[in-house]
């Protein structure tokens, strides 16, 4: 069985799963985020305590400044937390060094950014491979022809970034975030900068990636109708989760 | 996977990598023509000492081993008592000038008779021997130099001569007067600057050297065979710390376009190094990323230098026939390498600072 057909636990079961106490995938505890300007302190998150299970799909909104970003970037070991918890697969990143932290992005966080980031120079297939290349375990033809099936890039795989569409482009940006199996996608507005054709076609991926990978993804978005596309949705408001709600 | 990302980087800016390519192709080419040049007319000023066809050179004492420094205090009835050194076959005195109107030129004053016997004689291109007190030998490297030819007047030392003839390069000079009349210029009566002898049998000389020892201790008494290894740039006074200073200036040279590249390199890039760290790249790996780019371009720099070199000794040489240029694979290897130190030390810096960023203020680098 090919890694790309790798069994997680279907959305369908979660609500069970989470009943019998499977634990998190990533978790946070009293998680606070300050930061300072000269004298002043500027606290982005205080006091977030959420969790995310193995195989769901959360959105996160809430209004800009929120700290929705702020809070991907510290669960996703991009930044140190100031204060409290995350948990992610196990693992504590609040009492990692930044090797460790980047040990953990590189085998167990995929990101997906609102403006792609991919890198001007490579074309396609190599933006993809070079997921592939950090994470240090070779080149897997079989999980990189998988992925790019699944997200329509076989024809695209030659072109710079700059010869493709915007939604071609965080197509290219979802496989290479999805290439190295990481346990968790964080997607910081990945349709903030496409039209809604492209952003339906991206949630829609997105959706499906979930669905027949099993693949835990957190999105963050102001766009509501983006949000229904996860199971869950958390809304932020000044660096606290002020509601949760299950999408029906 | 990294080797063609670091190719597409060089590539995705073609006018900053060409300029830094340039850049280093000077500095390889700088060190290696500054070595070619002094290496060269120090072997090539070698080679014509040897072909004088002696065995033995004796100078003053402490006389310098480059013969345009050597001033003519010795008495030329020293060249009497040599000859009647044991194994002795011809002693020829020379008187030596520098001459540096029109170019800088080492002038021969010779006895026709007796540096024939220790040379063998000359090998004329045209014209005949020196007859005349002010008839002049040019060799044919000089000749074609200075468009110069037979039976025209060269004024040279505030003299003016006869060329007498053009003959084959290689007997420890360029130009030939009578020593009576170099002597006369000079005001160095009955002196000389140099005795070349030839041993009756080569095998001779460790002996014929220890007797001229003997009749003139504290001289400087050389043998000819190894004077090749006696040309070096140690051995005249300021050249290898001109040759260090001007490696030095190269270094610099290099190492600050390095800097000023890489580090402009990193700020445009400061987003992708955040997308690098995002994926999970390591501070060595992004280190890794700037410093290979960086060896990429001083590998490139250094061919062309290399290039450059040897298509500035072509131009050099046609433009100036009587120049040498020695460009040995040691230098060429040693330049490279000076240019890729000297690269790296100057990509380090800002290596270091990529490697440190941020991720997320990376990220958000507009």
């Amino acid at each position: 069985m090919g890694n790309a057909t790798r069994i997680f636990a279907s959305p369908e079961v979660l609500p069970l799963a989470r009943e019998r106490a499977l634990e998190p995938i990533l978790k946070t505890e009293d998680l606070w985020k300050v930061y300072r300007s000269g004298k002043m302190e500027v606290p982005a998150l205080r006091g977030v305590n959420m969790e995310v299970f193995p195989g769901e799909f959360v959105s996160i909104m809430g209004p800009s400044g929120c700290g929705k970003s702020t809070m991907l970037h510290v669960i996703g070991g991009l930044a140190q937390a100031t204060r409290g918890r995350v948990l992610l697969d196990g693992n504590d990143l609040t009492t990692m060094t930044d090797a460790a932290r980047t040990l953990l992005r590189r085998h167990k966080v995929g990101f997906v950014f609102q403006k792609f980031n991919l890198l001007p120079t490579l074309d396609a297939y190599h933006n993809i491979a070079l997921a592939q290349h950090i994470h240090g375990n070779g080149f897997d033809p079989h999980r990189f022809e998988v992925v790019a099936k699944l997200l329509g890039l076989t024809e695209r795989l030659t072109h710079k970034p700059s010869e493709l569409s915007g939604g071609e482009q965080q197509r290219v940006a979802l496989a290479r975030a999805i290439v190295s199996e990481p346990k968790i996608v964080l997607a910081d507005e990945p349709t903030g900068n496409l039209d809604t054709k492209s952003s339906d076609a991206v949630l829609g991926l997105l959706r499906q990636l979930n669905r027949d990978l099993g693949q835990t993804i957190v999105m963050i978005t102001h766009n509501p109708d983006a949000a229904a596309y996860g199971h869950r949705v958390l809304h932020m408001r000044d660096g606290q989760v002020v509601d949760g709600s299950t999408v029906h | 996977m990294i080797r063609y990302m670091i190719v597409q980087n060089v590539l995705h800016r073609p006018l900053r990598t060409l300029i830094t390519a340039i850049a280093v192709a000077v500095e390889v080419a700088m060190v290696i023509m500054v070595v070619g040049l002094t290496s060269g007319l120090l072997l090539e000023n070698a080679k014509r000492v040897e072909g004088v066809g002696a065995d033995i050179m004796v100078q003053p004492p402490s006389a310098s081993v480059f013969l345009a420094f050597s001033g003519a205090p010795m008495p030329i009835a020293i060249g009497d008592k040599l000859k009647e050194l044991d194994y002795v076959q011809a002693v020829a005195p020379v008187l030596v000038q520098f001459n540096s109107v029109n170019g800088l030129d080492v002038v021969f004053g010779v006895d026709p008779a007796t540096f024939s016997a220790v040379s063998n004689g000359f090998v004329f291109h045209s014209g005949h021997d020196l007859q005349n007190p002010n008839d002049i030998l040019v060799d044919d490297i000089y000749a074609k130099a200075k468009k110069v030819k037979t039976g025209q007047t060269m004024h040279i030392l505030d003299h003016d001569f006869h060329v007498a003839g053009v003959v084959e390069h290689g007997k420890g000079a360029r130009l030939f007067v009578f020593i009576s009349t170099l002597q006369e210029m000079a005001g160095a009566h009955d002196k000389a600057s140099i005795f070349y002898i030839k041993c009756d049998r080569t095998d001779h000389t460790p002996a014929v050297m220890d007797e001229v020892r003997q009749l003139l201790p504290r001289y400087e008494i050389r043998p000819l065979k190894d004077f090749i290894s006696l040309m070096t740039s140690s051995n005249l006074p300021g050249l290898g710390a001109f040759i260090s200073v001007m490696i030095g200036i190269a270094v610099v040279i290099g190492f600050l376009v390095i800097f000023l590249s890489m580090y402009t390199t990193v700020i445009e890039r400061t987003r992708e190094i955040g997308v690098l760290k995002s994926l999970g790249a390591s501070k060595g790996y992004i280190a890794r990323v700037i410093l290979s780019e960086t060896t990429l371009l001083c590998l490139t720099g250094a061919v062309v230098g290399i290039g450059l070199s040897f298509l500035l000794r072509t131009v050099f040489i046609r433009l100036f026939p009587a120049l040498s240029i020695l460009i040995t694979v040691n230098w060429i290897l040693r330049a490279s390498a000076i240019a890729i130190v000297g690269g790296l030390l100057g990509a380090c810096y800002p290596a270091w600072i990529a490697s440190r960023k941020d991720p997320v203020e990376a990220l958000a680098y507009e």
